[in-house]
């Protein structure tokens, strides 16, 4: 008894504060949490188009789930990229995993057929400044624009202008560099298999 | 009475004034280099920075003397921690709903102010030992000092590494940027001599 009274006697303060700071930080959270979100479409919006350069307008056209390297559920949007003739000319979806210090979260696109990568870019990354973050650079980037939308390779020492199925690391963030590969080997061939089941996309044959 | 109401006025002055030049955070007390090396490749981000320092100083450092008579000495720091942290998970996120591009920009380092030896000084040297008012000048007076020197630490970068200021070109355009300012050995060089240049001046005034 007269241990929980010491504890109490010591800590009311501690209690109380956390309680307070706990409830002005989900008041602030909720208040703001909106306008975060719409951010983030804005902001989605803006990237796909400019992965898309030459398509008008992005339907959302279904909501999948795909399993994570770590097996966790991650959902993921599919878009379908329309011309201004109305063909679809590709598919954009976004997904995320774990990068080298917190989520990496990716939008991206592909051909009509599944076949060839677009491109990809970063919607959310907290990765090293002046390291892992240089997964943002365009000049890293394209590396993926016409590669094969299979299995990629991470290769440390390659030739970064060929357009295959290597990709070349950058110096010094290899962990992000695999990261980024990693998310799309995984979240691509799920997407693919998920969207020739729901018929969506035909299935090669 | 008239006379101890100059002394106060003269010790608000004082506190005011510490945090500038004397006390200044950054040239004089070497604290917060985390950011004054990391954020100040441009102007924007540097400001952005300094105004959520500001702001975090001064809730925390008004919080914490609010409560400095009923703080418990072993549980102090840990308190001042959680003060901290909850300002600045409410500034990082304005940032994110408000200035979602600077928000990017600076990444990581607005929840790292959590660990900013600046705020967490402040709060043990200044706030927890003395009233309301002195500790509200002490955030301005010290987080004014820290904007002010992360802005002209990143202006010197910004103009030789852009020749703009405030993303506006002021230098003719024949000017070769000089691309190390943008990296992290700019950010060292140019604190380097500006550390000494204050070190020079302050000694020819005493």
């Amino acid at each position: 008894m007269f241990k929980i009274k010491h504890f109490i006697q010591q800590s009311w303060l501690l209690i109380i504060s956390s309680f307070c700071f706990g409830l002005l930080i989900a008041v602030t959270n909720a208040a703001w949490s909106p306008r975060i979100e719409q951010n983030k479409i804005e902001k989605l919006n803006r990237l796909m188009g400019g992965l898309f350069t030459k398509a008008e307008n992005f339907e959302l056209e279904t909501e999948l789930e795909v399993e994570s390297v770590r097996g966790k559920k991650v959902k993921s949007n599919v878009y379908k990229a329309v011309s201004d003739a109305g063909k679809c000319v590709g598919w954009v979806f976004n997904t995320s995993g774990s990068g080298f210090a917190d989520k990496i979260e990716l939008v991206v696109a592909v051909d009509e057929d599944f076949k060839e990568i677009t491109g990809f870019d970063i919607l959310a990354s907290n990765e090293t400044p002046g390291f892992g973050d240089r997964i943002k650079q365009l000049k890293w980037r394209n590396q993926f624009a016409g590669a094969p939308a299979e299995k990629l390779q991470l290769v440390k020492i390659g030739e970064a202008e060929k357009i295959d199925s290597e990709i070349v690391a950058i110096s010094g963030a290899t962990v992000s560099s695999e990261a980024v590969v990693k998310i799309i080997n995984n979240s691509i061939t799920q997407i693919k298999d998920q969207m020739q089941k729901k018929e969506l996309i035909s299935n090669g044959k | 009475m008239a006379n101890e109401r100059q002394a106060t006025t003269s010790l608000y002055q004082e506190t005011l004034i510490a945090g500038l030049w004397r006390e200044n955070p950054v040239f004089r007390l070497l604290l917060g280099m985390c950011p004054t090396l990391a954020v100040t490749a441009a102007v924007k981000p540097a400001l952005t920075m300094g105004l959520s320092v500001i702001f975090v100083l001064l809730c925390s450092n008004i919080v914490v003397s609010l409560m400095r008579n009923l703080l418990k000495p072993h549980l102090r720091i840990l308190m001042f921690t959680l003060t901290i942290a909850t300002f600045v998970t409410i500034a990082d996120l304005f940032l994110k709903a408000f200035v979602p591009r600077m928000s990017e920009t600076l990444g990581p380092y607005v929840p790292l102010i959590i660990v900013n030896c600046i705020i967490i000084c402040r709060a043990e040297a200044c706030a927890s030992k003395n009233t309301l008012i002195i500790s509200i000048i002490d955030a301005l007076g010290m987080g004014a000092g820290f904007t002010l020197t992360l802005c002209v630490l990143a202006g010197v970068r910004e103009i030789l590494s852009t020749g703009a200021i405030w993303e506006i070109p002021v230098l003719p355009t024949d000017f070769v940027p000089w691309a190390a300012m943008r990296m992290p050995v700019g950010a060292f060089i140019t604190l380097g001599l500006l550390l000494g240049l204050v070190n020079v001046t302050s000694k020819r005034m005493a």
